[in-house]
């Protein structure tokens, strides 16, 4: 097979654009899941919570230092066991079949992208001055209200950047759930790319694909920062009118 | 199923059998990424036309697709395309691709924390440099490069880990590591399942990590200490 056919690659792109939706839909669940799971682990830290501190420490280790592939198989193979074992536990009856490859890649996902963003949150909340937190508390707010009201949306500002980036990394990283059988765009692209030996023409277009997501992403989060900032930049702006 | 902790340690140690492996390829790449780097840093510092325009289409490129959609291309594309003009490289041996993807993609990231940390350095040294009579050669080696580095440690650290995590994926294109190993041992054991091994391999993996972790803040420290004891 001595030619490249970009007529072939060129058909192709519609069948392997289908895979766009999982692999969107791995990344913006993984992307949500973690930033919830990674606050109440990042508050975990902040708040140096007793035994929850330890944990969450050790979790964000051990989801960092590992690959994402192996964390992949041990979810692919241990989640249906895992199920298993709450069933001879519990005596209850669910079925492990339940866990399909997609629901394991969500699964997975949303646990690695949650140890990122644990260290995302946390470094965001702590960016933000305590005079912020002691002022709020003056003006009578609870701790909890300071938090929602004051801190965390000027923690969002500071963090904004690094969650853009951490959206990308999922974008990338989402590509690794065609190992255990997801049809996503580099799934599809395989399959294609093993069918009739284009290999390069269908992995350029799966990689120009991607291409075109990450930029997308990326275009959007630098839209949000600019709005972030304008709002910044009208808080002080009337902060000195009134002065 | 009985498993016990004598199963644990020798499955661990099969695992390992495959860790040179992985460590060459680590280092392989790493050494190959950071000549990169440098290269790349160089031409996007100096500006040089055409190459630098390339460089950033490259940088955009390696660092916006999946590294396994660039294996991918690297192991089954360029092949293919150097056929067309008549070059069969398809006996070379994988190490040689993976060792090409992991240095491209790796080289890429290397070389903004280099730029980066060279900027952060600041223009004023090398003026300095230079009004003590230093060349540019003298003045990067004595002066700039020497900051540079300690600037450059903790983000090339966690480029290094990234690069360990990342070589987990030369599995995908058939080579035997400690992710290609677990076929085998599975043939070898009665009674062992995949989620086992690949606990294992995952420790394996935070193991090595969490001692390059250790490595590098101890550079780290060690460069503190030399660096407090100019300022005081």
């Amino acid at each position: 097979m001595a030619n490249i056919d970009f007529r072939f690659a060129l058909e192709q792109v519609p069948e392997i654009l289908k895979g766009v939706p999982y692999t969107l839909l791995v990344t913006l669940v993984a992307m949500l899941v973690g930033l919830i799971i990674g606050t109440i682990l990042a508050f975990f830290r902040v708040y140096r919570t007793p035994v929850l501190n330890q944990l969450a420490i050790l979790f964000v280790s051990f989801f960092r230092g590992t690959p994402l592939i192996v964390q992949l198989f041990v979810f692919f193979y241990g989640l249906p066991r895992f199920i298993m074992y709450l069933n001879d536990l519990f005596g209850w009856n669910i079925n492990p079949d339940f866990m399909s490859p997609l629901v394991i890649a969500l699964i997975a996902y949303s646990i690695n992208s949650a140890s990122y963003l644990t260290e995302v949150v946390r470094s965001a909340i702590l960016s933000v001055d305590k005079g912020q937190l002691e002022a709020a508390k003056s003006v009578g707010m609870t701790t909890v209200q300071a938090m929602r009201r004051i801190i965390l949306p000027q923690a969002f500002v500071t963090a904004l950047p690094n969650l853009g980036n951490q959206l990308i990394i999922l974008l990338k990283a989402s590509a690794l759930a065609f190992t255990i059988g997801i049809m996503d765009v580099l799934g599809i692209a395989r399959m294609i790319a093993n069918d009739g030996y284009h290999f390069l023409e269908t992995y350029l277009v799966a990689a120009l694909i991607y291409w075109l997501l990450a930029i997308i992403f990326e275009m959007v989060f630098s839209k949000m920062e600019q709005r972030s900032n304008t709002f910044k930049g009208n808080v002080e702006r009337k902060a000195k009118a009134a002065i | 199923m009985s498993f016990g902790l004598g199963d644990w340690i020798s499955m661990i140690g099969q695992v390992m059998d495959r860790l040179p492996l992985t460590l060459a390829l680590l280092f392989v790449s790493l050494f190959f990424a950071i000549v990169i780097g440098i290269i790349i840093a160089y031409i996007r510092l100096e500006k040089i036309p055409i190459l630098h325009q390339l460089a950033t289409i490259y940088l955009s490129f390696t660092r916006s697709t999946p590294l396994v959609v660039q294996l991918f291309l690297v192991y089954f594309g360029i092949p293919q395309l150097l056929l067309v003009f008549g070059i069969d490289i398809n006996h070379w041996s994988r190490f040689v691709f993976v060792v090409i993807t992991f240095s491209l993609h790796t080289g890429a990231y290397l070389s903004e924390v280099f730029r980066s940390s060279y900027l952060a350095v600041g223009k004023d040294q090398l003026e300095a440099a230079y009004s003590v009579g230093m060349t540019y050669l003298q003045a990067l080696r004595r002066i700039m490069i020497p900051q540079a580095f300690r600037v450059a440690l903790p983000n090339a650290g966690n480029h290094t880990i990234e690069l360990l995590k990342d070589t987990a994926l030369a599995f995908t294109i058939g080579m035997v590591d400690m992710m290609g190993q677990v076929l085998f041992i599975i043939g070898n054991n009665y009674g062992v399942g995949m989620f086992e091994i690949y606990v294992a391999i995952a420790i394996v993996y935070w193991v090595i990590c969490i001692v390059i972790e250790a490595v590098i803040s101890l550079i780290e420290r060690s460069l503190m200490k030399k660096h407090a004891s100019i300022s005081h």
